[in-house]
């Protein structure tokens, strides 16, 4: 791979799992709130 | 129940983002090529930062620790934030082990090498999943803040050990250099800017998420209260029931 296979690689891998922690903290976060709603 | 007015962490959310694809400008267009790296040197404007993210949030877990300790500022405002910031600190210390891997390999030619930054930097990764394992250990809540606020003091000794141990030990790793005053180095200023671009951008990523995680927490912390109350109240209507009912005549022999 090139140096710049690494970079893209990198960079992805990064973008990727803050987005993935993102959405899964979203989405934890609206279920609880619709269970408070809920009582 | 957020650490932060819902307006401030919305902005902070979408500045972080604003200044992140500024940073991917700049990380792989904006700056030159290292003259030694070549391309491979753009992964700096991740590692670093995340580095750094990762120093940040594991001494707010401590601050917030040590408050909870002390007894004249006990709140569990500080155990949720400790809790929040840790799980943060995983997040970037495994990015920056990955990162730092994914560079490793075009400039050492290696993925891993037992080396004492990188074989420190993995021990502090994993103290803190130990760390965040022991708050889902089921306890009272005080029991659980004490011994959590605890093994977070103690972890966060690995901080400076990480930190300075390619000062201590002969490394692959390379010394700090933006900070070394007698090593001057020489950093281009678009390098420099984006550099330090970087860390601004992480840091804004850093504050608006852990407000969002610290609303999680207090969430589920509500939540969890709410069952327990109600497993109560059940508990209690069921024994009220059971006194209520005419015990059964024994017949004697």
């Amino acid at each position: 791979m090139s140096d710049v296979g690494y970079v893209v690689a990198g960079w992805t891998a990064t973008g990727a799992v803050l987005a993935a922690y993102w959405l899964w903290l979203r989405r934890r976060t609206r279920h609880a709130e619709r269970l408070d709603r809920e009582g | 129940m957020t650490l932060l007015k819902p307006d401030v962490g919305r902005a902070i959310g979408w500045a972080a983002l604003a200044a992140l694809v500024v940073l991917a400008l700049f990380g792989l267009w904006g700056a030159p090529p290292d003259d030694v790296q070549g391309d491979a040197q753009r992964l700096m404007y991740l590692h670093v930062p995340a580095a750094w993210i990762a120093y940040l949030a594991f001494a707010v877990t401590a601050i917030a620790s040590a408050l909870w300790l002390w007894p004249r500022t006990r709140s569990m405002v500080w155990d949720r934030i400790a809790g929040a910031s840790a799980e943060l600190g995983v997040l970037f210390t495994a990015l920056t082990l990955l990162l730092g891997s994914l560079w490793g390999r075009p400039v050492w030619g290696v993925w891993w090498a037992w080396d004492a930054r990188l074989v420190t930097t993995a021990v502090l990764l994993f103290l803190y999943i130990g760390y965040l394992a022991l708050r889902r250990v089921p306890a009272a809540p005080d029991t659980r803040a004490k011994r959590c606020a605890i093994a977070a003091l103690i972890a966060f000794v690995d901080v400076p050990i990480v930190h300075f141990s390619v000062t201590w030990w002969r490394t692959l790793h390379q010394e700090a250099t933006v900070f070394d005053p007698e090593l001057k180095a020489n950093i281009h200023g678009v390098m420099a800017f984006t550099l330090w671009w970087g860390v601004l951008a992480f840091s804004l990523l850093y504050v608006y998420l852990l407000d969002r995680r610290y609303r999680l927490e207090a969430l589920e912390e509500d939540l969890e209260a709410k069952e327990l109350e109600q497993a109560i109240a059940e508990r209690v209507a069921g024994a009220g029931t059971s006194a209520a009912r005419p015990q059964e005549e024994v017949p004697v022999a």
